[in-house]
């Protein structure tokens, strides 16, 4: 204060390029929806789908011979779907930490990749709930795993197992991160109605949009829910994972029965899910280009920075798993550690974790890396191989050498754990596919207020000036 | 789950009554009965302790079912039948027995005596019949062999009876000229009968069989013979020609003696695997383990062997050597022992012995133990036992080698101490020298009818014999046998012959020791036994005795056969008065007559057996070793699923046979696990893949014979290759071992597949090792104990808490008790290829580690089994309670309500659930499930299974007490594994009841442990270390 130093005045970068006016913005936003598909969408949505197609007949087949024709077996009771499962719940869990943590913590930001990254969340819970469900001997008989009133006794869940938990928290996140991103939606879906040019179109999202009219005392609600679900979704985003970890750290196995593992899974989500994000983010602005105006590079750099970040814990927890596991004196547990992940049969797959998590993300140390779009897509491909590995190392490592070496054994991976895994992929892709056409990409409503940020004073006027009868979301 | 006090409930109750709305007068009075009927209403629940209502003191109270619970249980059962409509169950009838056969009570299982005679081996058995259908084959206690044991194959010989591929009735083959066509059409008995007897009548009537060990078929043969002046040519292809000759050139009777191996405080065996595959393994195995349950005064048991057997892995010392060296190490022995023991050997034997002044130097094994073998012998004098015997001592010296063993059994004084004569057996008189007669005659054209009964020379026979080429030559071949084998296919006509238990006979194991063997099924098809044809075609063409004739039924024949001959006999003395009708009945009911000798007057060995003593093997570079495997045998049995998924006791490898390579030579030729390695002796080669087995001398290669059946059915054919192939002519005696061998390396890889993942223990305490001299410093020697404690009290075991006993220093591994736990439970069989995939079921497995370095690496056998925790793990991670926890301490499994997460078995530390991955009851065909337990549920496809401590033996033993109004005692519930166990190994039993045998155990043996004591699962087994009776004669010092 006393000093008066000549340092320029810090400036924000800007979160929406090319000096849009309001109505660009919304015409943008919705031109993927209301234009007719492109053919580079046709060629992936036609491979999705059969991709997709291909993963029912497998699941179809699964279901009616027997989980034999996977490679589950003795002692490695878990394999593929439980693995995928992990990778998937952790891939959704990005959408929930943009569009909730970050709501609260007032980052402006995240506005141009809330919508999708959550969608991505929901897609991803989607994919990743048929799991344990097709996983059982008889999926058929699931619906025991809730508890409900019956009359079979009546006969109640096991409230002590882990399994069931799983199925509360799964449930509970996948509804309220639906819930989130549709109430997220309204406003946009009322825009989509006014600017619809047929009937039917104006039905739907007349009916989607549950009579969205702008109104001040809409916007009140409305902000006040979204405000309350960011608040219920905030603890989700950590509970989930911790629960999915309990699967495995309340288990009694060495590799498994691990205190770290709440945090790291954590962590180790919204890394894969940062990572996939930006994997899908890349590929809209390749798809609609006008996207990269308020995709910027900026926002993939933070982004990006946050995949580091995250890395690094990964890797901080690889290492004192190490460390626990030496502390400890149980030869168990460092039998699996120092002789059977690192150097044993399935070390290949140690080392391309370690390889893709730990070691690649350290590219993003260098500015130039963490902003060129190239080496981030192939950096988060990398991150997400890198993480389902992960799951691969902590299921199947664990399980195929514990206490009595009698046991032990190999995870006897078949060409349906192939179909199974790469299926999943068509399920997601399929879905976002289809949310890309149907629902806008960016949230319109909530895009408009930041359009400012960074701008130059004297362009304010500007802008406001520009905003036609297209206000914040329709009427 | 505990109901609550009534006195609690009842002031609960008084305090909360209101009486705004009432139901009844009582109710609003509130009278005394109505709060008493308030409560019994509700007190009742399925949940309530099980063993409240047990014994004699409570049986009547607590017992009704209330009203409400009656329909509850109504509902749930009408639920159930909705919602089995829903799932599409197939719906099955029970109908009622019109007539119900006298002894028969549906749901309640009958035993019956039997017997079980395989060529070698006989054993006394109590088979259980389930309406009708035997389902389960178990020793009989009151036999004196096996005393209640029994082997793999024995009880797997049940399976045979449902096999799928045994032939239902008389059958002819269209033999062309070169007799190369195989089809087969069936004919009538009267066809067959006709023709055979048209036959028969030309005389010229040959008998080709196995060791008869019945002595009434025995007579329908003689009977037979006079008839038609035919001949018996007895052959097996695991003859012990060479003990019987040995015996005669040595004593002059040529019987297999009975051995007292309970009597031996050394035991030094020469490739006779005598706990595995050798004469009569399960009493030999539980002779032997019988004289090791007191440490103190324990036996030793020293094996020199050339193939890694059963009994070399259960040594207390063990020499690898190569059949080569056989007869150095008892000729070794003998000029050891023979100046200490002032027998006067004459110039013939000292002759013989000269070459052998340095026998341990020629076996590569230091001086120094090899005197000290010797003075153990001498210490042990008539307390010892020396054996050789089996295939891998069939070489050019194998006479020699019986001789030899002979002479040192007699300088040791053990012949008539531990070497019994007169309680042998001398029906195991099948050899080699008879069947290549029998060749001869074939040729020359002397036989023009030739009978096979029970013998597979097709398949086991050396082909250096030509016995293919003779066959051509006899104008009649009749079979006697149930399948379609490699023999049959050969033969004109099929006189399809009964399955064992579908048979009446007797048996004589050994001198003086009788059982009859009863049928358990009537034929299900249109066969007849062997002795019924045979006395048929003497009634048809009118020929011999008049007992042969006279009778309608075999079964007819037997009875007089034992009312005339054998009741005099053995009904002498305290049975005089006794009727010969109540004799039978006894006879029938005990199963058994005649007792096992202590001792025998000892016999004199001749020295002039050595008059022409010449040691012929001089060894080569590399000399194969043919050996039997204990599932496996001679490869009768190979269509049994259960027995080609029952791992090898030693390799754990199923499904396969393989060349049994040391490390080095197979280092030495670049050869890996599963490689294909061509085996080839003088012009027979073979390819088989490679096995490396640790502690296998370097220049042997061992191959199991009774593999690669060609013709044993769908399940046993193309498993392995035939290894008999390698079995060569030299001077005029079939030779399986010492044969120089040449190994080639194909270049292609082959899977073996084993069930167990890993040799080692990683220094873990899983197998608990100690010496007998750590023993006497300390009991618990090598057992690491754990303080375990714990913030909860545990759960509380107020009627019976079950518990079990392994002792590990009985235990040799054999695996009875896994086929035993696989009939009992219906225990499914998933094939190779399954296997390779972990997907084996067995509930109870031989987990089997190497310790001590590879070269000369030792085995220790520890089963495995569900611990059933007090802290089980799987119970609480199981999301629909589908597993849980019994107030007997039973870790119960419920399939109804398994999903199938897997989760219990990826929580469980000692990996014995398995899991249903496959519909796998749908595959069974028919009638192979009649074999199956109806006491035990047929698990379908997706659900989690384990050992459930034969919980329907529990249940069965604790009715039976109840019915009879008194409380259980200890030994009235045996589990499977338990009865099977040959050693005694397993106890089961109430750990509540003070004075159970396991509750001992439990409290006080110093040598028990609990297995991963420190993971507090709180097992309900405890293992009991192993000791090695080694230390005296190794420098090695303890092991850990």
């Amino acid at each position: 204060m006393s000093t008066q130093l000549n340092i320029p005045p810090m400036k924000r970068a800007q979160l929406v390029l090319g000096n849009k006016t309001l109505k660009e913005i919304t015409d943008d936003i919705c031109a993927p929806v209301e234009s007719f598909p492109s053919k580079g969408w046709m060629a992936l949505f036609v491979s999705a789908k059969t991709l997709f197609l291909f993963y029912i007949l497998t699941i179809a087949m699964v279901v009616a011979t027997g989980m034999g024709l996977l490679g589950v077996n003795h002692p490695v009771g878990w394999g593929t779907m439980i693995i995928t499962f992990v990778f998937w719940v952790g891939i959704g869990h990005a959408g929930t930490l943009i569009s909730a943590i970050l709501f609260l913590f007032r980052q402006k930001w995240r506005t141009s990749v809330a919508r999708s990254a959550e969608a991505m969340t929901v897609f991803a819970v989607m994919t990743a709930g048929i799991f344990p469900l097709i996983h059982t001997g008889r999926p058929w008989l699931d619906f025991w795993l809730f508890p409900y009133p019956n009359q079979r006794g009546p006969l109640w869940v096991n409230f002590r197992s882990p399994l069931l938990w799983d199925v509360f928290a799964i449930s509970t996140y996948a509804t309220v991160s639906t819930v989130f991103w549709f109430v997220g939606m309204i406003p946009d879906l009322a825009t989509l109605k006014d600017r619809a040019q047929n009937k039917i179109r104006r039905t739907i999202y007349g009916a989607l949009s549950l009579g969205w009219r702008g109104t001040a005392k809409n916007w009140s609600h409305y902000e006040m829910v979204y405000l309350i679900l960011a608040g219920l979704s905030t603890p989700l985003v950590i509970s989930v994972h911790t629960i999915v970890s309990f699967d495995f750290a309340v288990s009694n196995l060495p590799g498994w029965h691990t205190t770290i593992f709440p945090p790291y899974f954590v962590a180790g989500a919204i890394f894969s899910g940062f990572a996939m994000v930006i994997t899908l983010m890349t590929l809209m602005r390749m798809g609609w280009p006008k996207f990269k105006d308020y995709i910027t590079i900026d926002h993939m750099e933070v982004m990006n920075k946050i995949i580091m970040m995250t890395g690094l814990m990964v890797g901080y927890a690889y290492g004192s798993e190490f460390l626990i596991a030496w502390y400890s004196g149980n030869i168990y547990e460092q039998y699996v550690f120092f002789v059977s992940r690192a150097f044993g049969p399935y070390a290949w797959s140690y080392w391309i974790m370690i390889c893709c998590n730990v070691v690649i993300p350290q590219l993003f140390w260098f500015k130039k890396l963490r902003r060129s779009i190239p080496v981030m897509f192939v950096v988060s491909i990398f991150v997400n191989i890198g993480m389902w590995f992960e799951r691969f190392v902590i299921t199947v490592t664990s399980l195929h050498r514990d206490f009595l070496p009698s046991n032990w054994g190999q995870y006897a991976w078949s060409m349906y754990d192939t179909a199974i895994l790469v299926g999943s992929f068509g399920m997601f892709f399929t879905i976002f596919l289809l949310y890309l056409r149907v629902f806008p990409a960016i949230s319109i409503a909530e895009i408009k207020p930041v359009m400012n940020v960074g701008k130059d004073n004297d362009s304010d006027n500007h802008s406001g000036s520009g905003s036609d009868n297209h206000n914040q979301g329709g009427h | 789950m505990k109901t609550q006090s009534p006195d609690h409930k009842q002031t609960l109750n008084d305090h909360k009554r209101d009486h705004t709305y009432w139901k009844s007068f009582e109710d609003l009075n509130d009278t005394p009965e109505f709060k008493q009927a308030l409560q019994t209403e509700f007190m009742s629940s399925p949940l309530r302790e099980e063993s409240i209502n047990e014994g004699a003191e409570s049986a009547s109270e607590g017992d009704k079912w209330a009203r409400r619970e009656f329909l509850k249980l109504m509902g749930a059962s009408i639920a159930l039948t909705t919602a089995s409509g829903c799932i599409r169950r197939p719906v099955q009838k029970i109908v009622p027995y019109a007539m119900q056969p006298e002894e028969v009570v549906i749901g309640v299982s009958n035993w019956y005596t039997s017997t079980y005679f395989d060529g070698q081996e006989g054993l006394g058995l109590l088979i259980k019949s389930r309406e009708g259908r035997p389902v389960h084959i178990q020793g009989n206690p009151s036999h004196p062999l096996n005393k209640g044991a029994v082997s793999s194959r024995a009880q797997a010989s049940l399976l045979s009876l449902y096999d799928p591929e045994r032939l239902q009735g008389p059958k002819r083959n269209l033999l062309n000229e070169k007799r190369t066509n195989k089809e087969t059409v069936s004919v009538s008995w009267e066809d067959l009968d006709k023709k055979a007897v048209e036959e028969l009548k030309k005389a010229s009537v040959y008998i080709l069989t196995g060791n008869i060990s019945s002595p009434a078929t025995q007579a329908v043969i003689d009977d037979f013979n006079k008839a038609f002046g035919a001949q018996q040519v007895v052959w097996e292809p695991l003859a012990h020609d060479d003990i019987t000759e040995g015996q005669l050139a040595s004593y002059g009777d040529s019987n297999v003696p009975f051995y007292r191996f309970d009597k031996a405080k050394t035991i030094v065996s020469i490739d006779a695997d005598f706990l595995g595959s050798w004469l009569s393994p399960v009493s030999f195995t539980r002779q032997f383990s019988s004289a090791r349950k007191n440490i103190e005064t324990m036996n030793r048991l020293i094996s020199f062997d050339s193939t890694y057997s059963l009994t070399a892995a259960n040594a207390d010392l063990r020499f690898k050597i190569k059949p080569s060296m056989q007869l150095t190490v008892v000729m070794g022995l003998i000029s050891e022992v023979l100046v200490a023991t002032g027998y006067a050997a004459n110039e013939a034997i000292k002759t013989a012995l000269i070459p052998y002044k340095n026998a341990a130097e020629q076996l590569k094994i230091s001086q120094e133990s090899f005197k000290k073998i010797a003075d153990e012998l001498l210490k042990n004098t008539g307390e010892s036992l020396v054996v050789a015997g089996g295939l891998q001592t069939k070489t050019s010296d194998s006479l020699n080698l019986q001789i030899a063993v002979n002479l040192l059994n007699s300088i040791l004084k053990n012949e008539g101490k531990t070497v019994l004569a007169n309680k042998g057996n001398n029906r195991l008189n099948a050899s080699y020298q008879a069947v290549q007669e029998l060749v001869k005659k074939m040729n020359a054209g002397l036989v023009k009818t030739l009978i096979i009964y029970r013998a597979n020379p097709l398949y086991a026979l050396s082909k250096d014999l030509g016995f293919a080429q003779a066959l051509k030559k006899v104008q009649t071949i009749i079979y006697a046998g149930d399948k379609m084998d490699e023999t049959a296919q050969f033969c004109h006509l099929i006189a399809t012959d009964n399955h064992a238990l579908e048979t009446w006979g007797d048996t004589e194991f050994a001198s003086g020791v009788y059982s009859i063997h009863q049928p358990l099924i009537r034929t299900m098809y249109d066969t007849r036994s062997f002795q019924l044809s045979l006395m048929t075609w003497a009634y048809l063409a009118n020929q011999g005795p008049k007992r042969l004739t006279s009778h309608e039924t075999y079964y007819d024949y037997l009875r007089d056969f034992w009312k005339e001959e054998m009741a005099p006999k053995l009904a002498k003395g305290k049975d005089k008065e006794k009727d010969f009708e109540s004799f039978w009945n006894d006879l029938l009911q005990s199963g058994i007559i005649g007792e096992t000798a202590q001792t025998s007057p000892a016999r004199n060995f001749k020295p002039e057996a050595f008059a022409h003593f010449k040691k012929r093997n001089m060894g080569s570079p590399l000399e194969l070793a043919l050996y039997t495997k204990v599932q496996i045998g001679d490869g009768a049995l190979a269509n049994i699923g259960w027995l080609q998924e029952l791992p090898d006791p030693v390799t754990k490898i199923v499904w396969d046979n393989y060349a049994c390579l040391s490390i080095k030579l197979a280092t030495e030729l670049k050869l890996n696990e599963g490689d294909l390695v061509e085996v080839k002796v003088h012009d027979k080669r073979i390819n088989l893949p490679t096995h490396i087995q640790p502690g296998l001398h370097d220049e042997v290669v061992a191959v199991a014979v009774g593999y690669g059946r060609r013709a044993a059915g769908k399940v046993g054919n193309g498993v392995g290759e035939d290894a008999y192939v390698l079995a060569t002519l030299e001077n005029n005696k079939v030779l399986f071992s010492g044969l120089a061998v040449e190994l080639k390396k194909i270049g292609k890889h082959y899977d073996l597949v084993t069930t167990q993942g890993h040799d080692a223990m990683e220094g873990r305490q899983i197998v608990v090792t100690a010496t007998n001299k750590d023993y006497t410093k300390n009991k618990s020697a090598n057992i690491h104990r754990h303080h375990t404690w714990s913030l909860w009290s545990g759960h509380h075991y107020n009627g019976h808490k079950w518990g079990m006993s392994v002792d590990l220093n009985s235990c040799t591994g054999c695996s009875a008790c896994m086929t035993a736990c696989q009939s009992e439970n219906n225990i499914h069989v998933v094939g190779k290829k399954y296997v390779m995939q972990g997907r084996e079921m067995h509930w109870i497995r031989i987990d089997r580690y190497y310790t001590g370095d590879v070269e000369n690496a030792e085995t220790v056998f520890q089963p495995i089994m569900c611990q059933h925790c007090d802290n089980a793990p799987c119970e609480t991670v199981c999301p629909v309670a589908a597993t849980v926890h019994s107030s007997e301490g039973l870790n119960e499994m419920l399939y109804n309500r398994c999903v199938g997460t897997r989760y219990c078995s990826n929580n469980c530390p000692y990996k014995v659930r398995r899991f249903n991955w496959f519909n796998y009851a749908k595959l069974i065909e028919k009638p192979m499930h009649m074999s199956l337990n109806p006491e035990v549920t047929v698990r379908p496809r997706g659900v989690m299974e384990k050992c459930t401590f034969c919980v329907q033996r529990i249940k069965e033993g604790k009715n039976i007490a109840k019915t009879e109004g008194r409380a259980l005692k200890d030994g009235d519930i045996k589990v499977a594994c338990e009865t099977a166990c040959p050693a005694s190994a397993i106890t089961f039993g109430d750990l509540n009841d003070k004075n159970s045998a396991v509750a001992k155990i439990f409290k006080s043996e110093e040598r028990a442990y609990a297995l991963l004591e420190e993971w507090y699962a709180k097992p309900s087994v405890r293992y009991l270390s192993k000791i090695k009776n080694n230390d005296k004669l190794t420098s090695k010092g303890s092991h850990a």
